[in-house]
């Protein structure tokens, strides 16, 4: 396992307001890794910064083997660097089907001129019917996005990230207002996708992480507080203190 | 990700897994084809009724009416395009709609006055040197702002290729830096909304000087004229800019038909509907508008280009910034994120447009006020305009929705 990401020394003021604070974050390829902490523990704003959406004060991060720093690229050349992004609510383009919005995501040249030749081989729709029999939506390909589920759109939402093939997969809350079936379900292709790559999974949810059987970090006031699996973290006097025992 | 046989067959039959797309463009897209059948018809029905090559119930002036409607259909087009697609209310399009009418008045000025030049100065005893003839032409022209020489933006006004290349270029390159600076600084909504009327107004406050090279506020006139053709009625003439207009609008409408559909058309409505997130699927939302602005700009130009010489005159006031706002306002109504739409709302509300304001439509007295429709038009306008923001965001075109749906229950 390779070191895939690194984020070092990283901090960001918001107004005064230190919501990074010197942070340091790692992950390897493969690998599952959950995030946790508190409200205003810095979670959001760290994916933030790895997508490109917040540009740190100080601090490096570094991507893939050639050292890419993602602090010079914007969101949509870190997207094709390969990083996938799911927000905690679900953004699907609700106008358009289900395999339009697939097909939308799915690794192809993302320059206008291309994009305005392009057009599906049958190879193409086959890649989104096998995304979408992987997040169960096959039977609801031609149905417009908004009118799917909550969770289904959830679904959506993770297949469109799975379509662009990221190497490292940052999804945040993906059990947010799910029923215990399909929290299984999501479990279950979260687990799948982190076999080929490095998978981040910020969540508040304890009986979910705990799912995931993974490593954990736990983040507070912006930097990392403890760090390995759940029973070593939740065992650490500083992680009852600030997190668990209030 | 690769895939065999084996699973091509095992989604086959799933609804939008494997759609037959082998076909034609214009067979998958039966609203096009029907459109362009109207549109055909339209113009066989006109043709056969006018004076120049039918019955002649159909009088010059309204063929000229009808032929610079088409015109506006297609720049109404383009704002489809770039509104009701992709989400940029630029209020500029009548800007680049203008400078292509410009670019080709240009030549038309150019060329008459020439031949007249030529024909005055041949009376000379001695024959005219170039200088001389230039030195008339330039005279003619500038004479009304007191200027008897060419100023540097008319040096390809001789060459027809030239300014028909003007017509398309001026108004691209404009779009491009504007569009470069705008959306890179990521400007969006309402600013650049704001942004793209300052550009309008600039330009018409810069047309309006006397020194602008482009005769002021006289504008450029006697376009109507084609050099060449002054034994050619303007009966007949009006039916060829009227084929041209259809033409254009034809092929328009082809052209972005096919840009808005296939996968273009998904990035840009998904850039229309959540922009953050069109980045981080990896899109440079930034170069997507930008092209989507400068494509619908050439359109404009294009539109513009065919409009003026049916018009006959040009001047700074059709460049004013309450011109695109109209543009808006008749996409508005006719259904924006639909391209027939577009069209729809261009010609009914320009037509309805000249028919208040060319004091056709019967003043309607209410004993204590009389209402003249010539002023009461824009705020009847504005009316229906808000009306169908509230009521009716779909605009006319909403109609076809409830026609598909009587039809399938």
């Amino acid at each position: 396992m390779s070191t895939l990401l690194e984020v070092s020394g990283v901090s960001k003021t918001f107004d005064g307001f230190r919501a990074i604070n010197n942070l340091s974050f790692q992950i390897g390829e493969p690998e599952l890794r959950a995030v946790i902490g508190p409200n205003g523990a810095g979670k959001t704003t760290f994916m933030d910064i790895v997508t490109g959406k917040t540009k740190p004060d100080e601090g490096r991060v570094i991507f893939g083997e050639k050292s890419v720093s993602l602090l010079k690229l914007s969101e949509s050349q870190i997207a094709q660097a390969g990083i996938g992004r799911k927000f905690q609510r679900p953004t699907v383009f609700e106008d358009q089907s289900v395999a339009d919005n697939l097909m939308m995501a799915l690794k192809k040249d993302r320059s206008p001129w291309a994009v305005l030749r392009f057009r599906p081989r049958q190879r193409d729709h086959g890649a989104v019917a096998q995304l979408a029999d992987e997040i169960g939506l096959v039977d609801h390909l031609t149905r417009r996005a908004g009118d799917l589920s909550h969770g289904q759109k959830q679904w959506l939402e993770i297949g469109m990230l799975l379509a662009q093939d990221p190497r490292l997969l940052l999804v945040d809350e993906p059990a947010a207002g799910m029923t215990p079936a399909e929290r299984e379900h999501t479990t279950d292709i979260l687990v799948q996708a982190a076999k080929t790559r490095a998978v981040v999974v910020v969540e508040h949810d304890m009986e979910f992480v705990r799912r995931l059987d993974c490593k954990v970090t736990v983040l507070h006031e912006g930097s990392v507080l403890a760090e390995g699996s759940l029973d070593h973290v939740t065992a650490d006097e500083k992680v009852i203190e600030v997190y668990l025992g209030r | 990700m690769t895939h065999t046989s084996s699973f091509d067959q095992k989604y086959r039959g799933v609804p939008g897994a494997l759609a037959p797309r082998s076909r034609p463009f214009i067979q998958r897209h039966p609203s096009v084809m029907i459109f362009i059948a109207c549109l055909a018809l339209f113009t066989l029905v006109v043709t056969v009724l006018s004076e120049g090559f039918g019955v002649g119930l159909i009088s010059t002036s309204f063929v000229k009416t009808l032929g610079k409607t088409l015109c506006l259909c297609l720049v109404a087009l383009a704002m489809d395009v770039v509104w009701g697609y992709c989400g940029i209310l630029s209020l500029g399009h009548m800007a680049f709609f203008g400078i292509g009418g410009y670019a080709i008045g240009m030549w038309l000025m150019y060329a008459r006055t020439e031949l007249i030049v030529v024909q005055s100065l041949a009376a000379a005893p001695l024959p005219p040197t170039p200088e001389e003839i230039s030195q008339g032409i330039a005279t003619q022209i500038f004479g009304v702002v007191g200027a008897s020489e060419f100023p540097p933006i008319w040096a390809f006004a001789h060459s027809l290729p030239l300014q028909l290349a003007a017509v398309v270029l001026v108004p691209g390159l404009l779009a491009l830096v504007f569009g470069w600076l705008a959306f890179r600084a990521r400007v969006t909504g309402v600013y650049l909304s704001i942004l793209t009327q300052a550009m309008t107004l600039a330009l018409a406050l810069y047309l309006f000087q006397n020194d602008s090279g482009l005769r002021g506020n006289n504008g450029l006139s006697g376009l109507q004229n084609l050099p060449g053709q002054a034994d050619t009625p303007q009966s007949t003439i009006s039916i060829w800019f009227f084929w041209a207009a259809a033409l254009a609008l034809g092929l328009g409408y082809i052209f972005c038909a096919w840009m808005v559909s296939g996968k273009f058309g998904s990035v840009i409505r998904a850039i229309r509907d959540d922009e953050a997130r069109v980045r981080f699927l990896g899109y440079s939302v930034e170069a997507y508008k930008l092209t989507v602005f400068t494509v619908t700009a050439v359109i404009a130009g294009i539109a513009g280009a065919l409009y003026y010489p049916q018009a006959g005159i040009i001047n700074p006031a059709e460049i004013a910034p309450i011109a695109s706002i109209y543009l808006a306002v008749w996409v508005a109504i006719g259904g924006r994120g639909r391209l027939y739409g577009a069209v729809i709302g261009a010609a009914f509300v320009s037509l309805l447009s000249t028919w208040f304001t060319g004091g056709q439509a019967p003043d309607i007295n209410l004993g204590v006020y009389t209402i003249q429709w010539v002023n009461w038009w824009t705020v009847l306008l504005g009316l229906s305009f808000v009306v169908v923001t509230l009521l009716a965001p779909k605009g006319i075109g909403g109609l076809f929705d409830l026609i598909g749906k009587g039809r399938k229950s």
